[in-house]
């Protein structure tokens, strides 16, 4: 696939406002450093703090872009996609810290547990996507919390408390140099987004919208609609051991919360949030909703004698929002703002085409 | 009975009857004679004679069983009638659970209603109206806007699992509790083959075979149980017949919440109030739902107690042998996993 297009000052037109994020989140570490005074490429500070903040969100970000291509793109539903994110997670882990691998743990990691991902995805899609929708859910659901169960108790990776990392080298270590940790999640961010924007502009992502919209029709159009769904089952779950990799180095520990529901309730909740089956919907949704969750942490309300601590309830506060989301707001930010515009838009073309016509009957 | 089968329900049945009698022989052959402590969610029992483990065992899974279908009956019945997998299900039980054990424990009710029984019997009307409220809750203010688009349905079951397990670390926080208070019912205990065995559990073994059947007479012998019987077979022609399947749906969602509280309060004696109950029943309830076949009442009721059983013998099994009791809790999810790559419309279910 081809993932760049030749240059055209029409293409810069039409992007403007991708293009200028791009180099918002390029300059940001530097950005941030100049507005809080202090020195993006030191070990700690605000500017630092920031750059840590912006990984974290720029990791959601890629973890809610896999699920909006299962969700949004193709309207496969999983509720195991924690599994992806967490797996991956214990398999880079585990090779990195194996002794007998000495240097090269970190890339065979790397390399397993993304090939692990992938041959899970293609076993789950093989397994049940040939069935109802629900079979997927289930099979995903019930696989993510086997393999949490199982982790959660199973003594050689730490039990409930999980293991960390051994000592990564100097230069890729995110507290070591932060900066660059920075620019490699970023490119890789980046790479997710053009990676989803060219397939679904591409004929393969006609079919996967075919297939959200109306699968028997695909099918009976010609397509291998199994096929085109085991391949983004596959992508997704790629993606989202991506976001588990990048998300154990920042953390340098795993843990099995890493494989429980919240891992998958979130990309879900941000992906609906955002606006599902639209590009830009799961990064703004991931991003607003984890800085908010991030904001509101410590936050306290004091009403006369009681005590509203956010920090607690903010769990239940999403999970109301999830539902109310689902009902009053299904089509999310980007979504509804889409939908406003093309009515705009066609309501404007009603009353010039009316102009037309009333100038033709004056003549 | 069986001569009322059709020749295919007829060879699922002999299959469920080979599966049964293997895992018991299993058990029974397996238990050796080995003196082995188990701490399973049932409570510590020393097994030394062969007889008196496979009892246990076969008590033990049964009512374990029997716990897995007062959850899997509603989720069957709504899933057969309008394609809702109801995800939420395990979230009622973890709350008939919680209110159970908070009705038996609180001390200003203790003081007002000094008899345990009586107590019991509070909590458990109390779950079940509770569940009931919740369920119909559920259906009518957030399902039924719905309806035009099912993924959605899928997506708002999940997340009201969520709000109820997240509602309930709020209320409750997040130490699970164990029952601590002795009733009547709970104290009473049978010899059997030389093993102890509390009167309590034959009394929910009692309850869920009761509940089994009255739920098959209401299936097969009243007006509503053959709308619901029919609208399984095909909503839209019953709905063309002039009958407000909607309503009947409302009512056996509302059902099958208000038995699923009834299962958590029940079970609270022995298994405590605990947020892991939400997910664990869950996936044991649709386990047995999807080893019937989606949609088959005969096949949920049987295939509850095939998990049950099965758990129960893995967690013998798991304790001598493999000295892990994690393969207790994952039996069902290995079941599942097994019969949706196997034969994912069930032993039960239409192609």
């Amino acid at each position: 696939m081809q993932l760049t297009k030749g240059f055209s000052w029409r293409a810069v037109q039409k992007n403007w406002l991708l293009i200028a994020a791009l180099i918002l989140l390029i300059g940001f570490p530097f950005i941030v450093g100049a507005l809080t005074n202090s020195d993006p490429t030191a070990r700690r500070g605000l500017a630092v703090y920031w750059q840590g903040i912006m990984i974290e969100l720029l990791i959601y970000g890629i973890l809610t872009m896999s699920y909006n291509l299962l969700f949004g793109f193709t309207g496969v539903i999983s509720f195991g996609h924690a599994l992806f994110f967490g797996l991956a997670g214990y398999l880079l882990g585990g090779f990195q810290r194996a002794p007998e691998l000495a240097g090269s743990g970190l890339l065979i990691g790397i390399v397993i547990a993304l090939a692990v991902c992938a041959g899970l995805g293609l076993l789950i899609g093989t397994a049940t996507l040939r069935l109802k929708g629900v079979y997927f859910a289930i099979f995903t659901l019930a696989i993510a919390e086997m393999v949490y169960i199982f982790l959660s108790r199973y003594e050689p990776t730490g039990s409930e408390d999980g293991f960390t990392l051994a000592a990564l080298p100097e230069w890729f270590d995110p507290t070591r140099s932060r900066l660059t940790f920075f620019y490699i999640v970023a490119a890789l961010f980046i790479l997710t987004f053009i990676l989803i924007r060219r397939l679904m502009e591409s004929p393969t992502g006609a079919v996967l919208l075919a297939i959200r919209e109306n699968e028997s029709r695909a099918r009976t159009v010609g397509f291998n609609t199994l096929a085109y769904k085991l391949l983004a089952i596959v992508l997704a779950g790629v993606l989202a051991g991506v976001a588990g990799i990048l998300f154990t180095l920042l953390n340098k520990k795993v843990g099995p919360e890493m494989l429980g529901t919240a891992y998958t309730v979130n990309p879900l909740l941000m992906t609906i949030i955002g606006g599902a089956g639209t590009l830009l919907g799961p990064v703004i949704g991931a991003m607003g909703l984890r800085l908010l969750e991030l904001q509101l942490r410590n936050v306290q309300i004091v009403i006369g004698e009681s005590v509203l601590d956010i920090g607690r309830t903010l769990p239940i506060i999403l999970g109301a929002l999830f539902i109310l989301v689902v009902i009053v707001f299904p089509y999310g930010i980007v979504g509804t703002f889409t939908r406003w515009r093309l009515n705009r838009q066609a309501r404007s073309a009603e009353r010039i085409a009316k102009q037309a016509e009333a100038l033709k009957s004056v003549s | 009975m069986i001569g009322l089968l059709s020749p295919e329900k007829r060879s699922s049945l002999i299959a469920v009857s080979v599966i049964l009698i293997g895992l018991l022989l299993f058990s029974f052959l397996t238990t050796g004679n080995l003196s082995l402590i188990s701490t399973d969610g049932f409570g510590a029992y020393v097994g030394t004679i062969n007889a008196g483990d496979f009892s246990i065992t076969l008590l033990s899974g049964l009512l374990r069983g029997m716990l897995l279908f007062l959850v899997a009956a509603g989720l069957s019945i709504v899933f057969g009638l309008m394609d809702v997998l109801n995800f939420a299900q395990g979230g009622y039980f973890m709350i008939g659970a919680y209110i159970a054990y908070e009705v038996h424990h609180t001390p200003a009710i203790i003081a007002a209603i000094p008899d345990g029984n009586l107590r019991f019997l509070l909590g458990a009307l109390l779950a079940v109206a509770i569940g009931a409220a919740l369920g119909a809750a559920l259906e009518r203010g957030l399902l039924r806007p719905l309806y035009a688009r099912p993924l959605f349905q899928l997506v708002i079951t999940f997340g009201v699992s969520i709000l109820l397990v997240e509602a309930t670390k709020l209320i409750w926080g997040v130490s699970p509790r164990s029952w601590s208070t002795v009733f009547g019912l709970n104290e009473g205990s049978f010899q059997l083959f030389g093993q102890q065995f509390s009167v309590y559990r034959l009394f929910v073994i009692g309850v869920g075979f009761a509940l089994i059947i009255a739920v098959a007479l209401l299936l097969q012998r009243t007006r509503i149980g053959i709308i619901i019987r029919a609208g399984v077979q095909d909503s839209q022609m019953v709905e063309a017949l002039g009958i407000n399947v909607r309503a009947v749906f409302t009512a056996v969602f509302t059902l099958g919440c208000a038995v699923a509280a009834l299962g958590g309060a029940v079970a609270a004696p022995f298994l405590g109030a605990s947020l892991g109950l939400s997910t664990e029943f869950l996936l044991g309830a649709v386990a047995a739902v999807v080893l019937g076949g989606l949609g088959s009442y005969e096949g949920t009721a049987l295939a509850s107690l095939l998990v049950g059983i099965t758990q129960a013998v893995v967690a013998k099994f798991g304790v001598q042998y493999l000295n892990q009791p994690v393969w207790e809790s994952l039996s069902p999810m290995i079941l599942l996993a097994l019969v949706l790559l196997l034969r994912p419309s069930g032993l039960f279910g239409k192609e």
